[in-house]
């Protein structure tokens, strides 16, 4: 086969992908990033930019959102490292599948009906308040649904179960050796964890600790659900734009906005989130 | 005692990750109107009520469909690709390779509110089609990622062995290169599936009439506070793990061991 | 089944199955399309109508009058048929040129609560764009073996401290801030922006007294699981239709009045199907269509025509008979200019963000 044939194949099958890509993708982004600058009577304008760094309660819902993506990302993280240690290693080969398949069968239904259960389980009158007050381990029932805090666990729900996963399957990578220097070790075991394992599981954390930024910051559902609109993060004021008012400007604009924040946290974890062939 | 703590601390996580779903499901079985406790049942009323809900039925069956077509044309997509970039040294590989996994950085919302604006520009009225567009394009770079990163060398060199004794590319393609990868095609497409299934911001922006279940869900969600909401998720429920079932076992049957 | 085989399969499935997302996309020409609130979503309310005349209604829902405005300025000139719009607003869509005058002579006009006409709203050189359709108040809602009766009976509630923690606020600018000028003696028909920062002061108050803003349903919600025992911003619209299953939910007119909602049925100039749409008008205008459509599951209201087909119970949970004391008493829905709107949905994200 000739050379120039060769690469005729190769271009032939890369081309649909990138070709998709380019038209749905790339330029829907270039649509949006023209309409952030146009004005609604057409001509070139700043405004929607301007509105947001000029406007405090705008710069909030950015600020919120960071607050939130941090804290549920760090949380997840804390939660499901031990989990997927356990699933990983304490747990029988043989029974592994199984408590995998079982740690994420919850999930299995639709996710906006999973925000909706965690406000019934948390709510005042809702299933956690009244089996503790009926315990008589609380006088009264503690206000969770509708806070930030019931926003919180209802991100680090979905996401301890998705680092777990990834996490999961980085410890099972690493050489058995590790896992016995670790394990034989005992006393030091601790620091043979800190100096040895937990620099070779660390690509695996980053990338399922950016896959749980990038969905948190953007996801609407969960804090419009659960977080009783006692504050506005990003998702919610860019949909409110369009929801409310048909400012299409402006949302696309604080969209550039959020999608620039995500930007910079992927350069911070860009080393670590590379694609690579086995 | 490390291994008590650590079945504890299992176990833990394990009722915090079950508690939504048990709550959830319980309280679908209520025969009253709010789905808190007292626990009042049990009853199927809002399960017949969802039955006979066509708006929900026919949510259900859209997103089964859009699910099915954009998981297959991402995994077909994210195959091409992903064996056009392993087995051909093509120009600024790097490049273009990072750009089909780019949608991966972004959230949905930026890649829906995109479309729309998009499709509101060009003319293409909001529907399932768009939507189904959408889904494409959060799914191609997870399918592209997967395969890519699952094309070793050694998958190569019976491609070869193929071409050798006289196989045109398309049959290696199809008949030696498919097979081969059939766990990562496999996991692609599932995957996809999975997403696609539960995707909402995108549905919503640019969905109209015709809607996935997520959107008809919220709407309910929307319409009236009552188990019918419990009702929908637990079918949903239901449904996904028979269809988890099916999967592992074809998934089961054919990965080569 | 080989992998060629099932590739090809797959493809061909592909296809089929995008040429029916395609169809799907393309059908609706004989239907109607119609622009709506979720009480017009209701198969109780549309089944029969479709069943009676075999005309499939197709409804998009929208929250408020700027998106729902977007949405048509989105679509293709006939993609919509009727539009359901604050009847404040109907102005708006005249302005824009997008509806057509609807015929009185087929429309029982006399049959309406004359106070919520509001002629001056939908009425444009003699010619009626907008047919009022269901009405109701913004006002309080609340527990009443929670709360005490008398503190009800005043918009001083919107900042009683008493109540700290068991308030809810209905997420929407409008109306709340309407009974935030109302409560400080302001008409919510002349409010200007040189208002806005008292407005605010009240609304920081009540939000620092408010556990939650919360939507249709979560409102209801948050009054039935007693997450909240009152409710500003709520009405009828939110205890009425849960009223059979909590007998202590109520609400109240307070001395210095409520704001008034009304909502209107008007139909699109481009329209393809003006039969259809004017024949779905009627039924929504008729005694049966305006029963159905009061206690909708989305939220009751009161039916604009008198002649609502309604039982006696219906009637009671809605205070049918107190509406003429009632209707004295309230005052419109704000209908700020385009500008003011702005600003005052500027107002309300601050408020919500705590600044």
């Amino acid at each position: 086969m000739s050379q120039a044939s060769t690469s005729r194949i190769g271009w032939a099958s890369v081309t649909p992908a990138l070709l998709w890509t380019l038209v749905f993708f790339v330029v829907p982004f270039v649509a949006m990033a023209v309409m952030s600058l146009t004005q609604k009577e057409g001509g070139f304008s700043l405004a929607a930019y301007a509105q947001f760094f000029q406007n405090p309660s705008y710069w909030r819902a950015l600020v919120n959102s960071l607050e939130v993506t941090l804290i549920v990302t760090a949380l997840s993280v804390i939660l499901a490292y031990p989990f997927a240690w356990i699933l990983a290693f304490i747990v029988p080969e043989r029974w592994q599948r199984l408590a995998l398949m079982l740690a994420v069968l919850p999930f299995w239904t639709s996710y906006v009906v999973r925000s909706y259960s965690w406000l019934l389980v948390l709510a005042e009158k809702g299933v956690v308040n009244s089996t503790l007050v009926n315990l008589g381990l609380l006088s009264e029932p503690v206000q969770i649904a509708n806070t930030r805090a019931a926003t919180v666990i209802g991100f680090v729900h979905f996401f301890v179960m998705l680092l777990t996963l990834t996490i999961f399957a980085n410890l099972k990578q690493l050489s058995p050796n590790y896992r016995k220097a670790a394990t034989d070790l005992g006393a030091s075991g601790f620091q043979t964890f800190i100096h040895v394992i937990l620099p070779l599981t660390l690509p695996g954390i980053m990338v399922g600790a950016f896959l749980t930024f990038v969905l948190a910051i953007g996801d609407y559902i969960t804090p419009q659900i659960l977080g009783g609109n006692n504050e506005l993060l990003m998702p919610q004021l860019i949909m409110m734009q369009i929801g409310r008012r048909g400012d299409f400007a402006s949302a696309s604009a604080l969209s550039l906005i959020l999608m620039a924040v995500v930007t910079l946290a992927y350069l911070a974890c860009a080393r670590w989130l590379k694609i690579e062939r086995a | 005692m490390t291994r008590v703590l650590a079945i504890l601390y299992a176990l833990l996580l394990y009722g915090f990750i079950f508690l939504p779903v048990a709550v959830l499901v319980l309280f679908s079985f209520q025969g009253t109107l709010f789905p808190i406790p007292p626990f009042n049942g049990p009853s199927l009323r809002w399960y017949a009520a969802v039955l006979g809900d066509a708006r929900l039925t026919s949510g259900l069956a859209n997103s089964i469909v859009v699910a099915l077509v954009t998981s297959a044309i991402a995994t077909l997509l994210g195959f091409l690709s992903a064996w056009g970039f392993a087995r051909f040294h093509l120009p600024a590989s790097a490049v273009l390779r990072g750009l089909i996994t780019l949608p991966l950085t972004v959230s949905y919302l930026i890649i829906g509110m995109g479309l729309l604006i998009f499709f509101n520009w060009i003319g293409i009225p909001k529907s399932l089609l768009a939507a189904g567009i959408g889904h494409v394009v959060i799914n191609l770079p997870l399918c592209f990622a997967i395969i890519y990163s699952q094309m070793g060398d050694h998958q190569a060199t019976i491609e070869r062995a193929a071409r050798d004794l006289g196989a045109s590319e398309l049959k290696v393609l199809v008949l030696v290169t498919a097979p081969m990868m059939w766990p990562a095609l496999f996991a692609s497409f599932f995957l996809s599936m999975t997403f696609s299934w539960d995707e909402f911001v995108i549905s919503f922006l640019l969905t109209r009439f015709e809607t996935t279940l997520p959107v008809e869900i919220w709407n309910l969600l929307r319409a009236g506070l009552n188990p019918k909401t419990n009702a929908v998720g637990a079918l949903v429920f239901g449904i996904s793990i028979i269809l988890a079932i099916i999967f592992e076992l074809v998934a089961f049957r054919k990965r080569p061991q | 089944m080989t992998i060629n085989r099932l590739t090809r399969r797959l493809f061909g499935a592909s296809v089929a199955a995008m040429a029916l997302m395609g169809s799907y996309a393309a059908a609706s020409a004989a239907d109607l399309n119609a622009l709506v609130w979720c009480d017009h979503s209701d198969p109780n309310l549309l089944k029969p109508f479709e069943d009676a005349t075999g005309i499939k209604v197709n409804v998009k829902e929208f929250e408020g009058t700027g998106a729902g405005l977007a949405i048509v300025e989105q679509s293709q000139p006939g993609d919509w048929d009727v539009m359901v719009i604050d009847t404040v607003d109907v102005r708006r869509g005249v302005e824009r040129n997008l509806f057509d005058a609807l015929p009185e002579d087929q429309l029982p006009v006399a049959e309406i609560f004359p106070e919520v006409l509001m002629d001056q709203h939908s009425k444009f050189d003699g010619k009626r764009y907008g047919i009022t359709e269901k009405f109701g108040y913004n006002t309080i809602g609340f527990n009443k073996s929670k709360v005490e009766a008398a503190d009800m009976e005043t918009l001083g509630v919107l900042t009683n401290d008493k109540y700290k923690g068991r308030i809810a606020i209905y997420d929407y600018y409008l109306p709340v801030m309407g009974l935030a000028a109302m409560a400080i003696g302001k008409k919510t028909s002349e409010l200007t922006e040189a208002d806005l920062p008292a407005i605010k002061e009240v609304l920081q108050k009540m939000k620092a007294n408010a556990k939650a803003l919360t939507d249709v349903v979560a409102s209801q919600t948050a009054l039935a699981t007693g997450e909240a025992d009152i409710l500003i911003g709520g009405g009828e619209w939110v205890t009425a239709g849960i009223a059979k299953e909590n007998p202590d939910l109520d609400f109240s007119i307070p001395k210095e009045g409520a704001v008034l909602w009304s909502q209107s049925l008007a139909m699109f100039k481009d329209s393809k199907n003006k039969d259809n749409a004017l024949k779905f008008i009627q039924y929504i205008m008729s005694p049966e269509g305006q029963a159905r459509l009061a206690t909708s599951s989305c939220y009751w209201g009161m039916p604009a025509s008198k002649a609502a087909a309604l039982d006696a119970d219906q009637k009671k949970i809605l205070r049918f008979d107190e509406q003429p004391e009632f209707l004295k008493r309230a005052q419109g829905y704000p209908a700020p200019s385009e500008d003011l709107d702005k600003k005052m949905q500027d107002l309300w994200t601050a408020m919500i963000q705590g600044q």
